[in-house]
């Protein structure tokens, strides 16, 4: 019986020997094997930035005014305007550009100023949203008016002052077909 | 069956809210970027108009720090008698630090006369005004008028500009012995209104 086992155990071992073999037999058929080059993903990009550091303003003939020495009378009208440069790249982008408002301390009677919101236009037009990528940066105007109303009587609002703090813009990215 | 649909009720509001958060962090998930511009500070101008009184020389703001309107004492050097007359004037001076043009007009207003003391001078006083270049030109008697309804008004006066205003006070011939040595006060009302400088009017 002893002997049986070990001729039985013997036997296994050769058949497994013999299988390892063929194993080997297998790596030395045809193989072949090849590379793929997926290449480079690039992001895109979004952002907005203020073109200069510091808007213009002009009275109402189109004079440039400095704000910080120009006293404004009844019958004033002055224009801010600020460039703001868009940048776009991203083939599935797009974005909805917008203002924050104006979050002034108005030191002036309500009734005799009249400020307008922050108008956003590209070139002459109004600034048709969402934006998309040109191949460049793109410029988007803001404009805001000033105006001290020429109604306004006896000498009201003299040394007044309006500060009209920051005005924010947001340039926010929109989802497009594709994108989830 | 109470049970289960209160499960059912739960199960549909967990999903309900799962794809409202998933939306909105979709939503925030995009990109987005800011920038702020500072326009800076609009400041408004003063509105101050001086007055310089001849021959008294007072000088004064045409309103005052506390916004009350200055009174202006002009005091006529010489004495009036029948048939003769006094001058005075104003020097009116556009004193404003506006930034852009700032043209003003000057109006006098028709001249209220008051006796004192009870006396009756100033029936037989007449005034006339004329406006000028220069107070030197009050005391030239050509060109004096009385002054209309209306009041008299001056040419535009120039930011840093200033006009003159002056007056006549004359006693009438037929004045009697008795309002001798009385006096009266004239009050003259001057107004500065700024012109409108904007195209289309105001």
């Amino acid at each position: 019986m002893k002997n049986s086992t070990l001729i039985k155990g013997t036997a296994a071992i050769a058949v497994g020997a013999a299988l390892l073999l063929g194993g080997g037999g297998t790596l030395a058929n045809w193989n072949a094997s090849a590379s793929q080059a997926p290449g480079t993903i690039a992001a895109g990009d979004l952002n907005v930035v203020n073109a200069t550091s510091n808007g213009t303003w002009t009275d109402r003939n189109g004079q440039p005014v400095t704000i910080g020495t120009y006293k404004v009378v009844p019958g004033d009208k002055l224009t801010y305007t600020q460039d703001l440069t868009v940048t776009l790249v991203g083939d599935k982008m797009a974005a909805n550009i917008a203002t924050t408002g104006i979050s002034a301390t108005n030191g002036f009677t309500p009734a005799n100023v009249s400020v307008s919101a922050p108008v956003l236009t590209v070139g002459e037009d109004p600034v048709s949203n969402p934006l998309k990528p040109t191949g460049s940066a793109q410029t988007v105007t803001a404009t805001i008016t000033f105006e001290f109303l020429s109604s306004t009587a006896a000498r009201s609002d003299v040394n007044a002052t309006y500060n009209f703090n920051n005005v924010g813009f947001t340039l926010t990215q929109v989802t497009q077909s594709g994108l989830s | 069956m109470r049970t289960k649909r209160s499960l059912q009720a739960a199960a549909l509001i967990a999903a309900a809210v799962l794809l409202g958060l998933l939306t909105v962090q979709g939503t925030y998930a995009l990109w987005s970027a800011s920038a702020s511009a500072a326009p800076g500070t609009v400041a408004s101008a003063s509105f101050d108009v001086a007055l310089s009184a001849v021959p008294s020389g007072q000088v004064t703001n045409m309103t005052l720090a506390n916004g009350q309107s200055a009174n202006l004492a002009i005091n006529p050097a010489a004495t009036l008698s029948p048939g003769t007359s006094v001058y005075g004037g104003v020097a009116v001076t556009n004193n404003t630090n506006a930034g852009g043009t700032f043209n003003t007009t000057v109006t006098a207003g028709q001249p209220v006369m008051a006796n004192v003391s009870g006396g009756s001078l100033a029936q037989y006083v007449t005034v006339s005004a004329k406006a000028a270049a220069t107070a030197a030109e009050c005391s030239a008697t050509g060109s004096y008028a009385p002054v209309g309804s209306s009041g008299l008004v001056s040419q535009p006066v120039a930011k840093g500009g200033s006009t003159v205003f002056c007056f006549q006070a004359s006693l009438s011939p037929a004045a009697p012995t008795t309002v001798k040595g009385q006096a009266v006060n004239i009050t003259l009302p001057l107004t500065a209104r700024q012109l409108c400088g904007v195209p289309g009017g105001c």
